[in-house]
């Protein structure tokens, strides 16, 4: 069994009185594929703040990195420092640079120093062009690689900004329903995506489609959010059947048979 | 190399210079700096243009402080006036050191310090004296003022508008300094009467030109300066803070880093503007540090077509040559006019001056009706979102 | 810019006050301006004591008497005995009867003692051979006379025929005065208004006396002291009659006048017990020096609370003021998220419109915008109250002409703008200076004078402390608009359909609420309430183009200080930045440095607590 590669403990967070996350607990295992799904306001988006740093919680642990040793506190770290030790995040409304080409969006994302002075004198090789061209045609974009990113379609915003989280080359990939807007065939192939990648990185994926939520979640785990907090967690199949999650999104106090 | 230019070529890539900027700048590069004063030295043209001229120059660095911030970083900044005055100010200093006993009251020391009752150098003009000293002033205190002030307002995330009415207050605040004696920097009539610069007589005009040409350099240096600074990848994130700066922030850059920096090579702009101008408009005063200033600077570069180089430079040069023939012309209705121009070109001429041959040519361009495949991106940048 | 030149102005005192007004702490006693009259002769110091016991025994017991006996006889006219001491043959006697006049409240006394020491008193030989007191008063005619008044009753002197004489005052002998008379007059002078029934002619006359320290005027006081039922009075006669005691011969009395003016410890009373001080420190009396001390620490405890408190009260009313000229731009910058840099012209169209109200109901007023056509507005001519209450009319003109100018404004630029606030930003600041050119064309470049109505322009003192009527009204202005502000927003549907716009325009828009018509309605409130505070700014400032330009920049850092969106935050911001400088400047004593150390404390407050900035969370990343 791998160790944790993210530790969440405990956690609370209060907005203006609103319990978003009360007494979380989540373990993500190295290389893990993970679901979350959640009714409307159950803290999932909120939870994702919280581990990139967007938020701060009130209490509680966020920890990153499977050696013990090592592990590093999440809620000491501001975004750009989550981001640099290896946390990628796609947000749930695509926010790409939209006065930039798709190919710039890309250059921006590649791995690499992030500072002022290492930006001024930055240039790319050849391996890094090689895999810029790879990685455009793997989003489906290598075509319009001159397009400002504003001039795209919804979808191909979603792909495009897959496409800069996969550039970052990062260890952990928090994803935020990159379903939306994309066709069925290309909801499809983004599920497909998305298995390929675990095993070498760990991924965190909140969906509300439930036919995406099948397909990505056929090796893993499926946790479910309610009310900022984890009412259950297992395969699909088993937190489908599961009756207090029925309860939840179909309603409370309606027993379903 | 041919694979990259060729490369650079295909992409079309907007951040990369356009032939028509390039021979556009060539021709005012090689007018400015060897045409304009070998006519005045001809004669052709009289020290009074060129000296006015001049100051459009330093007027055009001040116009591209702002734009670097305003049209590259999206932060418009109402502090700009306050870095050039300063910049100014510290080499007004020098000048006033270099008057030496020729002044009204006959004194070594400068006059209002007489006037004020003293009879001795106060201890911080000493240094002045040295013309590298004065020089160095001139990019550290307005450079040491950006870093504190931009430190302070991007670490607690300050921006957007309240970025701007900051920035005004900063220049607010200062400026009601540099009004008071106290401050022993000349008060309300700031410094004047200047003699010489470097041993010469600066009212000569062999001097004044001497002045225009390192200004036109100067001018120069700083717009290829930016033009690199635009074609790197801090360019690239500079923009991305303009227009996503959390998705810059979530990608991993320190955006609050890069706005300071940006700030202060803009403050350092600014004040080399003004060192410039200074000697070559005799006369620096508090007047030229208010907001007003800093937002008549703005409209220079909302004319001109921000979020381009040429655009700050042709909006300074535009405006004040404007506003010259304005004030002596029609000086009633100056204002009337300035303001009148600025609202409409902020409604109707989101590009500026620049975006006008890009605009007429989308009309040829609509006339015909072949243009049938999806438009690449286009040319121009987009005016940015602000 | 002349803009400047202003901001400088009004940056030397923060809230800018018109004219002559009253020294912004404690009062200023009248005792070093008494009039001509009293300047001609010395208070007595203490090395002639000698000379001053000598004229006690003398003088002061028939002022005594003449004050007392004054009063039983105020019957008798004073113009009769004037007339009859203008006759009297000894110069005592002549003494003895204008002393006599003492305490007497009679209109007459004052100009006729006047004229007899300006020689135009006259005796007149009528043909019966009696001298008659004349008095030689109007313009002289071509031959150099006058008309000649008795001075008896105050009745043209008559011939035989019953003809007014007219006299030529070189031909009649004038009546003498030698010194000692004039001494007695200035007395009679001094201790007239002691018997006003004016209250404040009363206190006027105690403080000019008591500041003189006349040793012989202290019986004459001490006797007002015993029938003085008013408290004011009262305390005014005790604060008097001891600062004669500092000059008293012994020492026991100097002592019970220091203890005496410790328990009352007046601001005013502080020069002379330091002058008392310092007499004690040359003369080295270990008593007195404590008491003198002790008198001192009291008054300056006193003026130190009585600063405190001053500073509270103007540091609410500039507050308040802040508050006021802030309110609008919380709606328009706060809510709509329109940075309107033409905000201070809506205060300055606001004041403006005040100008022309006024002149409406006084003598009209003539325009000539470019010079060359005029606009004449004819005047009411209304006088008294009814010109008082132009006030009361231009505060909703004020209203409706910036709300209207306001709403133009938006139609015209900043509708197209929503999306673009700092382009917004810039467009209103050419139409702020498009607006201060047009009141240069339309009123002139110089200020124009506003006078404030009677009821804004006195002040109450209590215990020292002045209240402006012009400030408390202030105060209680910016509480009242604060209520109205809060219900139209919290109460009416028009507020509910602003707030609904402000969250959140793209779904009002949606759910069919005409958000243009809403932020038309919205921005005119806004500008409205910056009208309105134009109208107050015209009360206790100049009014000139730049008005508005002196505001800007304390109204944008109010409201960001605030809280954008919140109009709670504004108030308790505006309220704190005017404390704030209100207290700076009096520690510092210097309003420039004050205002520049708020600013830098306005920067700093935001590294502690940018969420001052940052009120509306949203879910959305930008």
């Amino acid at each position: 069994m791998p160790s944790a590669i993210l530790t969440v403990e405990d956690v609370n967070k209060t907005y203006d009185g609103f319990r978003a996350i009360s007494d979380l607990h989540f373990y993500l295992f190295e290389g893990e594929l993970r679901t979350v799904i959640g009714p409307n306001g159950a803290g999932k988006s909120t939870f994702f703040d919280l581990i990139s740093g967007r938020a701060k919680p009130d209490t509680g642990k966020i920890e990153f990195g499977s050696d013990p040793l090592t592990t590093i506190d999440l809620t000491a770290r501001n975004e750009y420092q989550i981001n640099r030790l290896g946390i990628g995040r796609k947000f749930q409304t695509p926010s790409v640079y939209t006065e930039h080409t798709v190919w710039d969006n890309l250059v921006l994302s590649l791995k690499g120093p992030r500072g002022v002075f290492a930006s001024l004198f930055h240039r790319l090789d050849s391996t890094d062009r090689d895999r810029l061209d790879e990685l455009l045609k793997l989003i489906r974009l290598d075509t319009k690689r001159d397009w400002l990113a504003g001039l795209l379609a919804h979808g191909e915003k979603q792909w495009l900004e897959i496409g800069m989280l996969l550039a970052q080359q990062p260890k952990l990939l928090l994803v935020d329903e990159p379903a939306a807007g994309m066709t069925d065939e290309e909801t499809h192939r983004t599920g497909e995506l998305l298995l390929s990648l675990a095993g070498k990185h760990s991924l965190i994926v909140i969906e509300h489609d439930m036919t995406f939520v099948r397909q990505i979640a056929q090796n893993g785990k499926v946790t479910v959010l309610h009310q900022g907090t984890v009412l259950c967690e297992g395969k699909f199949d088993e937190v489908q059947s599961n009756p207090k999650v029925r309860e939840v999104y179909l309603g409370r106090g309606k027993p379903t048979k | 190399m041919s694979r990259l230019a060729a490369f650079l070529a295909a992409r079309r890539n907007p951040r990369a210079i356009s032939r028509g900027e390039l021979i556009a700048v060539g021709i005012l590069a090689i007018l400015v700096v060897l045409v304009l004063p070998f006519a005045n030295q001809q004669g052709w043209i009289s020290n009074f243009a060129i000296n006015l001229w001049g100051k459009y120059l330093c007027y055009a660095l001040l116009a591209i402080s702002v734009d670097l911030l305003w049209g590259y970083t999206g932060l418009l900044s109402l502090g700009q006036a306050l870095f050039f005055s300063l910049g100014g100010y510290m080499i007004g200093m020098h000048l006033m050191r270099m008057i030496g006993d020729l002044g009204q009251y006959r004194q070594p020391i400068p006059d209002f310090l007489v006037f004020l009752g003293w009879t001795e150098l106060p201890t911080f003009w000493k240094p002045f004296s040295s013309f590298p000293f004065a020089l160095a002033m001139v990019l550290v205190l307005p450079g040491l003022l950006s870093w504190v002030f931009g430190y302070l307002a991007f670490r607690s995330r300050i921006k957007g508008v309240y970025f701007s009415i900051l920035t005004q207050a900063l220049t607010y605040g200062a400026a009601l300094m540099f009004f008071r004696n106290d401050l022993l920097m000349g008060g309300n009539n700031g410094f004047t009467d200047f003699k010489f610069i470097l041993g010469f007589d600066i009212r000569e005009p062999v001097t004044q030109r001497g002045l225009f040409v390192v200004t036109a350099v100067t001018l120069l240096v700083v717009y290829l300066l930016c033009r690199w600074l635009n074609g790197t990848k801090f360019g690239l994130v500079q923009q991305a803070v303009r227009d996503g700066e959390n998705r810059a922030l979530f990608s991993g850059y320190a955006t609050a880093h890069f706005k300071l920096f940006i700030f202060i090579v803009s403050a350092l702009i600014a004040a080399i503007g003004g060192a410039l101008y200074v000697p070559q408009v005799g006369i620096i005063n508090p007047s030229e540090m208010t907001p007003d200033k800093s937002l008549e600077a703005v409209v220079w570069v909302a004319v001109g077509g921000r979020g381009t180089l040429l655009g700050p430079v042709i909006g300074a040069v535009g405006v004040n040559a404007l506003k010259s023939w304005a004030t002596r012309a029609i000086p009633d209705l100056w204002i009337l006019l300035m303001g009148g121009l600025f609202i409409l070109v902020v409604l109707f001429l989101p590009g500026g001056i620049v975006s006008i041959p890009g605009i007429v040519r989308g009309w040829f361009k609509k006339k015909s009706p072949a243009s049938s495949a999806p438009a690449p991106a286009p040319a121009a940048p987009a005016p940015a979102k602000t | 810019m002349g803009v400047f030149a202003h901001a400088q102005r009004r940056a030397a005192g923060a809230v800018p006050e018109r004219g002559h007004q009253p020294p912004p702490i404690g009062f200023s006693p009248p005792p070093r301006r008494v009039g001509p009259i009293l300047a001609l002769s010395e208070a007595p110091t203490v090395s002639n004591t000698a000379r001053t016991v000598l004229r006690l025994s003398l003088s002061v017991a028939l002022l005594i008497l003449a004050l007392t006996s004054g009063l039983a006889r105020a019957a008798d006219s004073a113009r009769a005995t004037i007339a009859e001491a203008t006759l009297a043959d000894s110069p005592a006697k002549q003494r003895d009867l204008i002393s006599s006049l003492a305490g007497q409240a009679d209109e007459a006394i004052p100009a006729l003692l006047e004229a007899w020491r300006k020689d135009s008193l006259f005796l007149y030989a009528a043909p019966e051979g009696v001298a008659v007191p004349v008095q030689l008063v109007g313009e002289k005619d071509a031959a150099e006379a006058q008309a000649a008044l008795r001075i008896a009753d105050g009745q043209p002197l008559l011939d035989a025929a019953g003809a007014p004489l007219r006299l030529v005052g070189a031909d009649l002998t004038a009546v003498e005065h030698t010194s000692a008379l004039r001494r007695a007059m200035k007395a009679v002078l001094d201790l007239r208004d002691l018997g006003s029934p004016d209250l404040e002619k009363r206190l006027r006359a105690i403080q000019v006396v008591g500041f003189a320290q006349d040793v012989e005027k202290l019986p004459i006081l001490q006797q007002r002291l015993a029938t003085e039922t008013e408290p004011r009075a009262r305390t005014t006669l005790r604060e008097a009659i001891a600062l004669i005691g500092l000059k008293a011969p012994t020492d026991a009395e100097k002592l019970a006048a220091l203890a005496e003016l410790k328990t009352l410890h007046t601001l005013a009373s502080a020069d002379l017990v330091k002058a008392a001080l310092r007499d004690a420190e040359t003369t080295r009396h270990p008593a007195l020096l404590e008491a003198a001390r002790g008198a001192l620490r009291a008054i300056e405890s006193h003026r130190s609370t009585v600063n405190f408190l001053g500073t509270l009260f103007r540091g609410a009313s500039l507050g308040s003021i802040l508050l006021i000229v802030a309110l609008g731009l919380a709606i328009t910058f706060g809510l709509m998220g329109v940075i309107n840099m033409a905000h201070g012209e809506m205060i300055a169209v606001g004041a403006y419109t005040t100008y022309v109200v006024q002149n409406i109901f006084g003598n009209g007023l003539a325009l000539s915008p470019f010079g060359k056509f005029t606009i004449n507005l004819p005047g009411l001519g209304a006088t008294g109250w009814a010109y008082q209450s132009y006030f009361l009319v231009a505060l909703p003109l004020s209203f409706l002409a910036a709300a209207a100018v306001g709403v133009a404004l938006e139609r015209g630029v900043i509708r197209f703008l929503y999306r673009r606030p700092l382009e917004s930003l810039l467009a209103t600041w050419g139409v702020s200076l498009v607006l201060q050119q047009l009141f240069r064309f339309i009123f002139g470049a110089n200020n124009v004078q506003v006078s404030s109505p009677a009821f804004l322009s006195g002040n109450w003192t209590i215990n020292d402390i002045i209240f402006g009527w012009n400030r408390v009204f202030v105060i209680g202005f910016a509480g009242l608009i604060v209520l109205g502000v809060w219900l139209v927003l919290t109460r009416t549907s028009l507020g509910l359909l602003i707030r609904a716009v402000m969250q959140n325009r793209a779904m009002a828009s949606c759910m069919g609420v005409r958000t243009s018509r809403v932020n038309m309605l919205t921005f005119g409130l806004g500008s409205g309430l910056a009208g309105l505070a134009g109208a107050f700014l015209s009360q206790i400032g100049n009014v000139g183009p730049s008005l508005g330009q002196n505001y800007i920049v304390d109204c944008f850092m109010t409201v960001v200080v605030g809280g954008v969106g919140n109009i709670a935050g504004t108030v308790l911001s505006a309220t704190g930045i005017g404390f704030a400088d209100q207290s700076l400047q009096q520690i510092l004593g210097n309003p420039v440095l004050g205002k520049i150390l708020v600013l830098v404390a306005i920067i700093l407050f935001l590294q502690w607590r940018p969420a001052g900035l940052f009120v509306t969370r949203s879910r959305s990343l930008d």
